[in-house]
């Protein structure tokens, strides 16, 4: 794939290496003449200096054949506007866009950008994870917010402990993922019994994800 | 009017200024507190800090009631976002976004935003000032008119403006007249000498109007 990314700090670069390493056509677009400098002295794919923002800036740096083009500087509306850009004027078909302030979000998803990746939300919810004492934690979202990830520690009183999973009537539109016991990952199948202490890691639509935590852990 | 300002700079604090003095309610956001203090103690509307992209500090201003969002803020990018926030997500009937890059003032001028580039605005004044200080390009948004500000010619004194008029090329739509306020004419108002008429005139046909009236 031809992928131009927009914005060369860590994370830019660090994708870029990445996706050059998986064989495709990188281009690193970054404002900053010394950053571009010090990407361009380790980087192996392409490198140019200039604003990402300007249609002229991306059209060097070859919009017209890219099939995706990830904005991923540390301010929102260039990335907003850059992926703006690719896709009313240059069409391209696959547009991913860092969104720094949570509060942006909403407006990121709702105005047309394809990816937009909340890495300020991402980032809190992963910490929080590790630093939760409770009994579960959202880890992802998908689809504009409509499918959520979740994991979920068993408490001994959990109804549904000692049950095998054909046997548990999930809330509609809920599946289970895996099934963390100890240091195992187990792939849940109908005979899979559920054991105090399991992490449970299931994937549920938004709506239905209180009921899916009151069956998995019971009252809240 | 309802009206949400974004950027409390020079241009955002004098609108905000002159919109709460004719007595519209005024809301004006800027992430920079001290900017409020341009607005003067005159000001009755309200000050909010903060981002005017968000859409939650949009709808602490009450972008749902609003009748007129202006993004004037000194960034392009962030007037461009904020103004699609405020059409695209909450609806706000006319939207006003100043942009400064004139190429992407172009581009975004398709996308049913009412924009307005004062880089261009500005520039196209200087220059009539400087080529042609009678002819003014910029005030009517469109490439083929022009407003031609010219003392009036001997051949035309005591004429009327039906008769002085060029169909299709010239229209005189003001005189101005020594010690008299501005007069709009009607067809038969004759021109006296001393007038200095305002004239709605084709681009094209300029050349051709300053041979007849010897400019």
């Amino acid at each position: 794939m031809y992928i131009i990314i927009v914005g060369g700090g860590k994370i830019g670069f660090f994708l870029a290496k990445r996706l050059f390493k998986d064989n495709h056509a990188v281009v690193v677009v970054e404002k900053d003449a010394e950053t571009a400098d010090v990407i361009a002295r380790e980087f192996k794919g392409t490198v140019i200096c200039g604003d990402g923002c300007e249609p002229s800036v991306l059209e060097q740096a070859g919009i017209a054949r890219a099939d995706v083009v990830a904005a991923v500087t540390g301010v929102d509306e260039d990335n907003f506007i850059i992926c703006q850009i690719a896709k009313d004027q240059f069409r391209v078909n696959r547009t991913v866009g860092r969104v720094n302030d949570p509060d942006n979000e909403r407006a990121f998803n709702e105005l047309g950008i394809d990816v937009p990746i909340g890495v300020t939300m991402i980032l809190a919810k992963i910490i929080e994870e590790e630093v939760s004492f409770s009994d579960f934690v959202d880890l992802l979202s998908f689809k504009r917010g409509k499918l959520a990830l979740i994991r979920v520690d068993l408490p001994e009183s959990s109804p549904v402990i000692n049950k095998k999973v054909q046997d548990l009537q999930l809330p509609p539109s809920s599946v289970l993922v895996s099934v963390v016991r100890g240091d195992d990952v187990i792939v849940p199948k109908g005979d899979t019994v559920l054991k105090p202490l399991d992490d449970v890691v299931a994937l549920t639509l938004v709506e239905n994800k209180q009921q899916l935590l009151s069956f998995l852990i019971g009252k809240m | 009017m309802y009206v949400v300002i974004i950027g409390c700079g020079r241009v955002g604090a004098e609108l905000a200024r002159l919109l709460s003095t004719e007595g519209h309610n005024v809301v004006v956001i800027d992430h920079d507190e001290e900017r409020f203090s341009r607005l003067g103690d005159a000001f009755n509307g309200i000050t909010i800090k903060g981002n005017g992209v968000s859409t939650k500090v949009l709808q602490e201003a009450g972008i749902e009631k609003t009748d007129v969002f202006c993004a004037l803020t000194n960034s392009d990018n962030i007037n461009i976002m904020a103004s699609q926030v405020a059409k695209g997500i909450f609806k706000v009937p006319r939207v006003i976004a100043r942009i400064y890059d004139p190429q992407r003032a172009h581009i975004y001028k398709t996308l049913g935003l009412d924009i307005l580039s004062e880089t261009v605005l500005f520039a196209s004044l200087i220059r009539d000032k400087i080529v042609d200080p009678m002819l003014s390009g910029f005030l009517i948004e469109t490439e083929e008119l022009g407003v031609l500000e010219f003392p009036v010619a001997e051949r035309s004194l005591g004429k009327t403006v039906a008769e002085t008029n060029i169909p299709g090329e010239l229209m005189i739509t003001a005189i101005r007249r020594p010690k008299r306020p501005v007069i709009i004419p009607e067809a038969k108002t004759l021109l006296a000498k001393g007038d200095t008429l305002v004239a709605v005139v084709k681009m094209a046909s300029v050349p051709k109007i300053k041979n007849i009236f010897s400019l």
